[in-house]
């Protein structure tokens, strides 16, 4: 019978803490930049120039059916080598998902704009109101507000995806469990405890989203079927 | 910067076979986890909406846990925690298809339940007026209303199981990542190795999902 020793875990709480400083940082940092070019993105693929509108097309359909494993070793070993410049691991790493979250976020933004009736569009126009104007004024605020729940899905994604840095070996949350695995050879429980932690960051947080969008959904105000 | 990189397919195209093996574990991969974590996410999800306390409760822990832990924690996990406690041999694929496939059952299994739910409840009021036990309810009525709500769903959730494959790399098992990251450090050649397999990726996946959204304009059109 094999016997649990959680030891480990308090003895090395600075290095998991340390872990999860680094799962944060590269977290909130994709999110600054995903979230903005998402809705560039969006705006660019709804262009009425075909020009923008089918390579943009093409780019964010890219994104989205290519892991996101195989983009991160290509920004880590193959992108430095053709811009000349060597990268550090947490760069590829925000860089990666930042721009897997953009491609996501902007088929959001687009769905959330479309779904607000040309009616809209037509007399915001008749008031003389330029395009980025009506889009500001009078479409993405009502637009946002049905975004929200797939917005909140899509970044809990965001943070599940995270993990994927320990691969090129940037101190995340996981890597760090590896490590402290590996030294203490007690995998078993820095795992079971690492995985524990990832559980309790995001069960929590996709429970408030079920709950805001069952609210939302009475109110009549999502777009997640 | 410079952008004179010379590209060079040919270190690519001369491994071809390497590439070719990987693409086949990448294939084993996806089909050993479609199979089983679709097969299990379908009791999961009857599970879910058991009235039975007993079935019910396990299910929903089964769900939540493995929805909300990334899915690489869990490959890891299999692969170097649960040999200690597993009483059968764990190697590094059999760690990663275990792992995608409770992932693939997890998600899967509330679509299931979804596609169940959405039946109105006459239909089993009906049934059971004409004297159906729940199973039959279940078999002849209940799912094929709900299979064709279930089918998009459930390809989306195929299609995140074929890019799941590819965290099986991290634990060394040889699929069409490996295989690229083998090829780029014999021959230095990460751009084209990255690049090809970015693309055969997508060649695999973008047709999917395109026919994803077909499945779910038709069938949601004959509803």
């Amino acid at each position: 019978m094999y016997e649990w020793d959680f030891s480990v875990i308090p003895m090395n709480a600075d290095l998991l803490i340390m872990g999860l400083y680094g799962t944060i940082k590269v977290f909130v940092s994709a999110f600054v930049i995903g979230f903005p070019s998402g809705l560039i993105l969006a705006l660019m693929r709804l262009s009425r120039f075909k020009i923008i509108s089918i390579p943009i097309g093409l780019f964010i359909d890219f994104l989205r059916s290519t892991p996101a494993l195989i983009l991160l070793f290509w920004f880590f070993f193959a992108f430095p080598i053709i811009i000349g410049l060597m990268i550090q691991a947490f760069l590829a790493a925000t860089l990666t998902l930042a721009i897997v979250a953009a491609a996501f976020y902007a088929e959001i933004f687009r769905a959330g704009i479309n779904s607000i009736e040309r009616g809209q569009w037509e007399s915001a126009s008749a008031l003389g109101m330029t395009r980025l104007e009506l889009l500001r004024r009078v479409i993405l605020p009502q637009a946002i507000k049905r975004m929200i729940p797939a917005f909140l899905e899509r970044t809990i994604e965001l943070l599940k995806t995270t993990p994927l840095m320990a691969a090129v070996a940037y101190s995340d949350l996981l890597f760090q469990a590896m490590d402290i695995a590996q030294k203490t050879f007690r995998p078993l429980e820095v795992l079971t405890v690492v995985a524990g932690i990832y559980f309790m960051m995001i069960y929590p947080t996709s429970l408030g989203v079920r709950k805001l969008e069952r609210k939302l959904a009475k109110s009549g105000e999502s777009t997640v079927h | 910067m410079e952008f004179s990189y010379n590209w060079d397919f040919n270190s690519i195209l001369f491994n071809w076979d390497v590439l070719a093996h990987g693409l086949l574990v990448t294939m084993q991969i996806s089909a050993i986890t479609l199979t089983a974590g679709l097969g299990f996410g379908f009791f999961l999800g009857l599970g879910r909406y058991s009235r039975l306390q007993i079935f019910r409760f396990p299910s929903n822990v089964f769900v939540e846990l493995f929805r909300n832990v990334p899915a690489l924690v869990v490959i890891i996990w299999f692969f170097f925690a649960f040999p200690i406690i597993s009483p059968f041999e764990v190697d590094a694929f059999t760690a990663a298809c275990l792992a995608i496939s409770v992932n693939t059952a997890a998600f899967s299994a509330d679509i299931y339940r979804a596609g169940i739910q959405s039946i109105s409840p006459h239909q089993w009021e009906a049934g059971r007026a004409l004297g159906m036990p729940y199973l039959t309810i279940l078999r002849r009525i209940v799912f094929p209303q709900a299979i064709k709500r279930v089918i998009p769903p459930l390809t989306s959730r195929g299609i995140e199981a074929v890019k799941l494959s590819t965290l099986a790399s991290v634990i060394a098992v040889n699929e069409l990542l490996y295989s690229a990251k083998q090829l780029s450090a014999i021959h230095f050649n990460p751009i084209e190795a990255y690049t090809a397999v970015a693309l055969i990726f997508f060649m695999i996946i973008y047709p999917l999902t395109r026919f994803s959204y077909f499945l779910e304009r038709r069938l949601g059109h004959s509803d």
